[in-house]
């Protein structure tokens, strides 16, 4: 294994990192709630996708698993969405929106006969760094440290959580299995907000008393942030687009890839509770003052992962 | 009960619905436990909205792909209903097509295809739909106008042109159908987060402009709700209403200057 420095935005770096390789795996993306300047998304999801996909194209790359997310579909009415259900709301989120986009990209190349196979994890939990995007990994460290003590709306509303280690081997089967120019829905168990933190209060062994916090009370609560936003500058909490999507379900169904990539689900209880024991090691080492892996974790954020 | 039996056995044609607008206003109107007629495009994912409509809701869909600006797709519209014997109680005049060019940037036979689907299409299906409604109960006709049919905005010019016609259109068949059984609205949107290219645009926009730019699926359910109220106009947004209010109020000059500005930070974008 060789790791090669590089940026999707700089094309040169991605022709080195990508020469004399068979295969390549894209997972490369900004999915932060929000960034100072909106037309990263752009930058970074689309066109960044689009300068990979060219070139692997030049450099003899032989097949591509493009990561997309569940986002392009976003909110579900009553079933959990398949691959072949259609987006039902607009593309508020920029992330979505984004991403959505970057496939129109991979189909362009699809139909010019690029192997390219998409794959589109859910909301991701695990044994990684805790970022802004890794929202999970935001709700459990704060559940452990006691300051995450709210749970929104009635605590119904639910959505498909996917363990790393899945998603992680259901991107290599895809590799090996996948049809280009397919997608498969990598997730987990459909899990309410309420049963989420029931589960988290079973595997972690502490015990919080939650508040359920209305909807409108959020919604108003992000229209603030939003304004202090525009106004200051300072990053949001939570955003008007994020608290609309709290009304909606999020279900997804891994059914596809299941058949189609033998994809394996662990059961929400036995991958929260690997998650939790990585995330107290995490406290547990910055708490004695060792934050050095953490650091290097956000630096590779921008980074290309490519095995050969 | 007898009022809820009735509107059980309601059903809609939504036109253009496979996507943007059109496809919320399948999702609106399915939420409300209306059948459906979709019509659109064959191959533009249609048969996939229907089967995901069937699947989380309890109305029946048919689907109808065909090109509308075939002058002998109106008649087999009404034609597959009646062999089917379903009455219709609602008619959404959604498909349409956009520009955003320059008058000569563009070929003729895509004026004429506009022109077609915008002006012909609505004519001829509010013709063939009056001609089928019972009327003993409430018909309704949505006929998406836009903002763009009131101000005059460049780059606009034919499709502006064409929801002027549909603004008298409806205007003149409200004034005629006064007191019969059939409610006729105008919706008249801003700007709409809909297709992937509009999608870039519009997040470029700024300011007063943004504000005006709205999310298809909060633009359906207004225009629902103003349907079913029998509104005559449906502006939905308070930054699009403030805008016409202002209109009758504001001299033409600053007018033509925001429009003017709007212009220049998409183009500038």
């Amino acid at each position: 294994m060789e790791a090669a420095e590089g940026n999707i935005l700089y094309r040169q770096s991605l022709e080195r990192a990508m020469q004399g390789c068979r295969q390549v795996y894209h997972t490369a993306a900004l999915a932060k709630m929000w960034c100072r300047n909106a037309n990263d998304y752009h930058e970074t999801n689309v066109t960044g996708t689009r300068n990979v996909l060219e070139i692997a194209g030049h450099t003899g790359v032989e097949k591509m698993v493009y990561t997309s997310t569940c986002g392009v579909w976003g909110p579900t009415v009553k079933h959990p969405m398949t691959e072949a259900d259609p987006r039902i709301a607009g593309f508020p989120i920029a992330y979505e929106r984004t991403k959505y986009l970057a496939e129109l990209e991979v189909n362009n190349f699809v139909k010019q006969g690029m192997q390219v196979v998409t794959v589109n994890p859910s909301r991701l939990y695990g044994r990684g760094p805790i970022t802004d995007s890794n929202t999970v990994g935001k709700m459990v460290s704060g559940y452990l440290r006691g300051r995450w003590r709210f749970i929104p709306g009635n605590g119904q509303q639910v959505a498909n959580y996917a363990f790393l280690d899945d998603v992680v081997a259901g991107h290599i089967a895809a590799m090996d299995k996948g049809i280009p120019g397919e997608r498969y829905i990598l997730g987990g168990e459909d899990i309410s907000f309420n049963s989420f933190f029931d589960t988290l209060q079973q595997v972690s062994g502490r015990q919080l008393g939650m508040m359920h916090i209305p909807l409108k009370a959020i919604e108003i609560y992000s229209r603030m942030q939003w304004l202090k936003t525009k106004l200051t500058g300072l990053p949001p909490v939570f955003l008007p687009e994020f608290a609309e999507r709290l009304k909606y379900d999020q279900k997804y169904s891994s059914d596809k890839a299941i058949a189609q990539l033998n994809y394996r689900i662990t059961p929400f209880a036995d991958g929260l509770r690997k998650t939790v024991v990585h995330i107290k090691s995490i406290m547990d080492a910055k708490a004695g003052g060792a934050n050095i892996q953490q650091q290097e974790w956000e630096s590779q954020r921008q980074e290309i992962r490519i095995i050969s | 009960m007898h009022q809820q039996n009735i509107m059980k056995q309601q059903t809609a044609i939504v036109t253009g619905a496979s996507e943007g607008l059109g496809k919320s206003f399948a999702i609106e109107l399915a939420g409300r436990g209306i059948n459906l007629i979709l019509v659109s495009l064959p191959a533009s994912g249609l048969p996939e909205l229907a089967s995901f409509i069937r699947k989380n809701f309890e109305v029946r869909v048919d689907v109808i792909e065909t090109d509308l600006t075939r002058a002998e797709s109106y008649p087999e519209i009404f034609d597959y209903l009646q062999q089917r014997q379903i009455t219709v109680h609602l008619l959404i005049n959604n498909a349409g097509l956009g520009n955003w060019a320059w008058f000569g940037d563009k070929s003729t036979a895509f004026y004429k295809t506009q022109i077609e689907l915008n002006v012909v299409t609505p004519v001829l299906l509010t013709r063939l739909f009056l001609a089928q409604t019972d009327v003993t109960v409430t018909s309704y006709i949505l006929n998406v106008g836009s903002l763009g049919g009131l101000f005059i905005v460049p780059k606009k010019q034919v499709y502006g042109a064409t929801k002027s016609f549909i603004r008298y259109f409806t205007r003149c068949l409200q004034l005629e159908l006064y007191g019969t059984n059939v409610k006729i609205s105008l919706l008249s949107p801003g700007g709409i987060n809909t297709k992937p290219e509009l999608l870039v645009m519009n997040s470029s926009l700024k300011g007063i402009s943004k504000a005006t730019i709205m999310e298809p699926g909060q633009v359906a359910r207004i225009a629902i709700d103003g349907l079913l109220k029998g509104k005559k106009e449906i502006v939905p947004g308070i930054a699009n209403r403030l805008l016409v209010l202002l209109n009758s109020v504001l001299p033409s000059y600053i007018k033509d200057g925001i429009i003017r500005r709007r212009l220049n930070t998409i183009i500038n974008a």
